[in-house]
């Protein structure tokens, strides 16, 4: 059946007949089945063979954040079910949700309210209990980031002296909340009507809250919208009101400047680590090489933020 | 001495044979997205081959990136590192710069 050898498994474990299923997308670390069963339009998420990308969550545990998340009124996929190992490697399964995902798309023609739509999605993520995800990690972030670039190899000077420049200037940090970890356009299902749901959960850890509201804010994820701050389709000010009414928490426009050269610093080392995937044969790809070199895009933004608001 | 065509010439040979064959035949948005990200590729490492940029060496590099994480950042540092990544990116995407004019 479907030439895949554990299509049975999938079927008993799910209880219910397989109609479909097909390999949307597979990368190393990860693989993604549409797969129609009993009735239901499932999206499998499993392992694949290839090392596991440090920083992400096992499947299991995105399963729980996801479980968690819906629990809190996040507009999620609905988790259908942890199906343990399929083939000899743990997969779970969701609904399978339609709608835009492609950021440039979005930003062209933005449904209106979106802005306030990802402030809300974001109190509800926060106020979930840490309690209820105790495997969840946090710790201090920088420490974390110069690890992760001493792993790369390679001079950064660039890169350093951003670092010099957000130690000298750290922020009191906000007490340790529920981060989604990657939250920006490319991981917001959107339709007409807004928001539809938050994707991708694996990067979920603990930390400042403001960590994750200054993340969409990144040139990078203004997805070529550079005059609209707020991910390429809105201005910040209103996104800040709106998740200070309902989170209970003040973040200022002026909070968001250490984070957003944090930001860029971030997704610079992580351009460099996963062009390492390439480099050092875990998964070969012309996409992860090529970030090698556009590391120097986000190097280019945190010096510019620093020259021109440090 | 190589005979022509020159590793330069070879790129542009496989990136015209991407554009003009591989491109239009894409079925699919993926398929798409990764033909123009090795074209980019190809892109990168055609203009590296005429480049004439002066960087900094591997040894200033390393030099400058130890001094800053010891705490002893150069008076300087912000204008000169400025520099040395624009270098970088008139090879690696030197369209991405002209979004700061």
């Amino acid at each position: 059946m479907f030439d895949v050898p554990w299509a049975g498994d999938l079927a008993e474990r799910l209880g219910a007949e397989v109609e479909s299923m097909q390999l949307l997308a597979g990368g190393a670390s990860k693989e993604a089945w549409a797969v129609d069963a009993g009735g239901e339009r499932l999206l499998v998420r499993r392992a694949a063979g290839g090392v596991i990308h440090e920083a992400t969550l096992p499947l299991e545990q995105e399963f729980e954040v996801l479980r968690a998340a819906e629990e809190a009124g996040v507009r999620v996929p609905h988790p259908v079910a942890y199906l343990g190992e399929l083939g000899g490697r743990e997969a779970f399964a969701m609904q399978r949700v339609e709608g835009e995902t492609i950021g440039r798309r979005i930003v062209r023609d933005p449904p209106a309210g979106l802005d306030l739509q990802l402030a809300e999605e974001l109190a509800k993520i926060h106020a979930i209990p840490p309690e209820r995800l105790p495997f969840l990690t946090g710790g201090e972030i920088l420490a974390r980031f110069e690890a992760e670039l001493d792993s790369v190899g390679e001079a950064h000077p660039a890169i350093e002296y951003g670092l010099a420049w957000l130690r000298e200037r750290a922020p009191e940090p906000l007490p340790s909340v529920v981060l989604h970890g990657d939250f920006r356009l490319g991981n917001v299902v959107v339709s007409e009507r807004g928001l539809e749901y938050l994707l991708d959960w694996e990067f979920a850890h603990l930390g400042d809250p403001t960590e994750d509201v200054a993340w969409p804010i990144v040139r990078a994820w203004r997805f070529g919208r550079d005059d609209l701050r707020l991910g390429g389709i809105g201005e910040v000010e209103p996104y800040l009101e709106r998740y200070a009414e309902l989170a209970g928490r003040e973040i200022a426009v002026e909070d968001l400047l250490w984070w957003e050269v944090l930001g860029n610093l971030k997704w610079a080392i992580g351009s460099l680590t996963q062009s390492r995937r390439h480099l050092n044969g875990l998964e070969r790809s012309v996409e992860l090489a090529v970030l090698g070199r556009l590391a120097a895009e986000k190097e280019y933004e945190l010096l510019d933020l620093i020259a021109r608001h440090g | 001495m190589a005979d022509r065509p020159d590793a330069g010439e070879l790129l542009e040979a496989v990136l015209e044979f991407l554009a003009t064959e591989v491109l239009p035949d894409a079925t699919d948005q993926r398929q798409k997205f990764r033909t123009l990200v090795a074209m980019n590729a190809l892109g990168i490492a055609r203009r590296e081959l005429d480049s004439d940029e002066e960087t900094l060496s591997a040894e200033e590099l390393r030099e400058l990136a130890a001094r800053i994480r010891a705490g002893d950042v150069p008076e300087d540092a912000l204008p000169i590192l400025k520099e040395h990544v624009a270098a970088k990116l008139r090879v690696a995407n030197p369209d991405y710069l002209q979004l700061y004019e």
